[in-house]
């Protein structure tokens, strides 16, 4: 699947983008890249906005809102403006 | 009285008289101050129906309680008068440190009324108020005009809200710039101020707000400042994007509008993102007065040097909207709306238009001549029209009247993406149907800021509603953000403090520098007061709700072609109706004489 992270999230990782595989939740995927990138899921304490498909998962099913290989998840830090 | 001094100036410029007028607290307790103050005045004083360019109209300049405070943001001001864009009432609202000076000199407003014969500029230093002639003025941009009026007064302090030749030549959607590139923006205010011949408003005070209890006032202060500060929102990515980092959160929620809003995905979106700006051409944060939080940008360009903004409204306007992604453009062309004194919302969102019915034939390049042609993604139409419009040559002036008399003179308005005329922002509500409620139903038109319901449908704030849920608890939430933004307007704060802090934090503040005792309740009756006495002026102007309350049909009829909200209309009308009765409105959209009871406003019905 095609992983997208934005704001501070791309100085953390070094990334914007990146091919995950093998998680079937959202869940697995935030264990995925905590374990390449030691410390992402302390990233996320102070909230977050995960969009599957550009569908946000508080409207899902949470993080246990199930993957596949074709799927798109986009990864915000808690962000504002207007 | 604290917070408020109880007294404002009334300028007329058609006989050159300088009055100083008063209130009590009494009043202040029903009004507020700022957006209140001035819809009462408004209401009181002036006939709805008149013209707004004409010299009945006046043009309310008025920082609020909390300005020029320690309160965090505490330096804003509104400007409020009768849109020549809409017909109706608008509020616009600025930052930077105009109102906080406009308040260090004594004073809650400036009521400016009549029109001068000749160009002038207010010059005002504590309670000395002059009117100056301003003819050297006329005709220079924004940074000239205060470059010039520095040089002339000779004063550091001096702080300046100016028109550019867009206010001169009344294009319907002109500003009122301060501090170079801070804009009172929306609904053409800076047309009113042409209007009058009034170029600028100089400014230097040097009184210490009043305050009922500085120690207690100091320690809630402390507190908000420090919710703010660790709220990841107001003290995490608005500081280190600026209000841009919404440009890929909006666009992967698949409702950034796109090429006159035909679609909510554009692909270029990241290279014209916050995170593309901060990486290629920031070189530090601007703060307003008193703004912990700092979303301002600073970028330098070759071509136009350092210079501020752009935000994400103008970033979107000037570029996804015209289907542009160069930032470098988008840059500079909002460093030229500043300098012209234009709103960036409205000058993208009619060039739009254009683009449209250039698409779809009816703006034809035989009219356009060897102008550049209103392709999608044509950087040159940025700067080449961004000019005529503000002098109001060859098409660009029929363009400064705005997108949907623009689309009319070709016959087809439902090009025009406004509501009440007045240009949509940034947010495609086919993505988010409470904001689009909140569209339909703001009092100064097309307007997120009174209403911005994208932040409990996209962003989780104070939490995350479903976008496309249009219950009654969703309709309550809008009624409660119109009302607490009314609220916020008038005590002279910054609506990015919401990220941070809720209706109880804006009661202590205000509590603690008022030396009242107000619930939270209690305030947001006065916001209810406001929301309600702007909604009488605009049915006194000519508002038909049944004809007004509405959404470009696009939004209504055409489903979002692709992305997460593909096959969405809004459905305004089965929102509507219940929106006006949990207002406790009549059937038709009308305040009704118990309500206007209600909240003491019968006498305006």
């Amino acid at each position: 699947m095609l992983v997208k992270l934005f704001a501070t999230l791309i100085e953390f990782t070094g990334k914007r983008k990146l091919e995950v595989h093998g998680p079937k939740k959202v869940r697995e995927l935030l264990d995925e890249l905590d374990r390449m990138f030691p410390g992402f899921k302390k990233e996320l304490e102070k909230g977050y906005i995960i969009l599957v498909n550009g569908k946000n998962i508080e409207h899902l099913q949470g993080l246990d809102t199930p993957l596949s290989d074709d799927d798109t998840v986009s990864i915000f830090p808690p962000a504002g403006g207007g | 009285m604290y917070g408020n001094w109880g007294r404002f100036l009334r300028v007329n410029l058609s006989t050159g008289e300088v009055k100083v007028e008063g209130y009590d607290e009494e009043f202040a307790k029903k009004w507020l101050g700022s957006r209140g103050l001035a819809i009462y005045l408004l209401l009181k004083e002036m006939d709805p129906k008149a013209d707004p360019l004409g010299p009945e109209n006046k043009l309310i300049i008025t920082p609020g309680p909390l300005s020029g405070t320690s309160a965090p943001t505490g330096g804003r001001y509104n400007v409020v008068t009768k849109s020549p864009a809409t017909g109706f009432i608008t509020m616009a609202n600025s930052g930077g440190y105009f109102g906080a000076e406009l308040k260090f000199a004594g004073w809650d407003a400036i009521v400016v009324e009549g029109q001068s014969e000749k160009p002038v500029y207010i010059y005002i230093k504590d309670d000395n108020v002059e009117i100056r002639d301003a003819s050297h003025l006329w005709g220079k941009v924004v940074s000239e005009t205060e470059e010039a009026i520095k040089k002339e007064i000779g004063s550091k302090k001096l702080h300046i809200a100016s028109i550019g030749p867009a206010g001169e030549n009344l294009v319907k959607f002109a500003a009122v710039m301060n501090d170079g590139h801070r804009a009172a923006g929306r609904g053409g205010v800076g047309a009113v101020m042409g209007s009058k011949k009034l170029k600028a408003i100089a400014v230097e005070g040097s009184k210490r707000v009043p305050i009922a209890d500085r120690q207690k006032f100091m320690l809630v202060v402390r507190e908000k400042i420090n919710k703010l500060r660790n709220d990841p929102v107001a003290g995490g990515g608005l500081p280190k994007y600026g209000t841009a980092v919404l440009v890929n959160i909006i666009n992967e929620n698949g409702l950034y509008p796109t090429r006159n809003f035909q679609t909510g995905v554009f692909e270029h979106a990241y290279e014209q993102s916050g995170e593309a700006m901060t990486a290629k051409y920031l070189i530090r944060n601007q703060p307003c007065y008193a703004c912990p939080i700092g979303c301002g940008r600073v970028n330098k360009l070759p071509t136009v040097g350092v210079t501020e903004g752009p935000e994400y409204e103008s970033i979107w306007a000037l570029g996804a909207n015209l289907g542009i992604n160069d930032l470098a453009s988008i840059i500079e062309a909002n460093h030229q709306c500043d300098e012209f004194g234009l709103d960036t919302i409205s000058t993208g969102g009619t060039l739009a238009a254009a683009m449209e019915l250039y698409e779809k034939g009816y703006l034809t390049d035989e009219e356009l001549g060897d102008a550049p042609p209103f392709r999608w993604g044509n950087t040159e139409v940025l700067h080449y029209y961004i000019e005529k419009i503000a002098y109001r040559k060859g098409l660009g002036d029929k363009l400064a009247e705005g997108s949907y008399r623009f689309a009319e003179m070709y016959g087809h308005p439902e090009y025009s993406m406004s509501v009440k005329k007045l240009e949509l922002p940034a947010y495609d509500p086919r993505g988010a149907e409470g904001h689009g409620l909140g569209y339909a139903t703001n009092n100064r038109g097309g307007c997120h800021i009174k209403n911005y319901m994208i932040s409990p449908e996209i962003l989780g704030y104070p939490y995350k509603m479903d976008p496309h849920d249009i219950s009654d608890d969703k309709i309550k939430m809008l009624i409660l953000f119109q009302d607490l933004s009314a609220i916020i307007d008038a005590a002279g704060l910054c609506l990015f403090t919401t990220f941070g802090l809720g209706a109880d934090d804006y009661r202590d503040m205000l509590n603690a520098a008022l030396g009242w005792d107000f619930s939270t309740e209690d305030y947001l009756k006065i916001g209810e007061r406001i929301w309600n006495a702007e909604r009488i002026f605009n049915l006194k102007a000519g508002l038909v709700p049944e004809r007004d309350d509405t959404l470009p049909k696009r939004f209504l009829e055409e489903p979002m072609p692709e992305g997460p909200n593909k096959g969405h209309v809004v459905r305004l009308k089965e929102m509507l109706p219940r929106y006006y009765k949990l207002r406790g409105w009549t059937e038709d959209g009308r305040v009704p004489k118990e309500k206007a009871e209600e909240l003491g406003i019968a006498e305006f019905l």
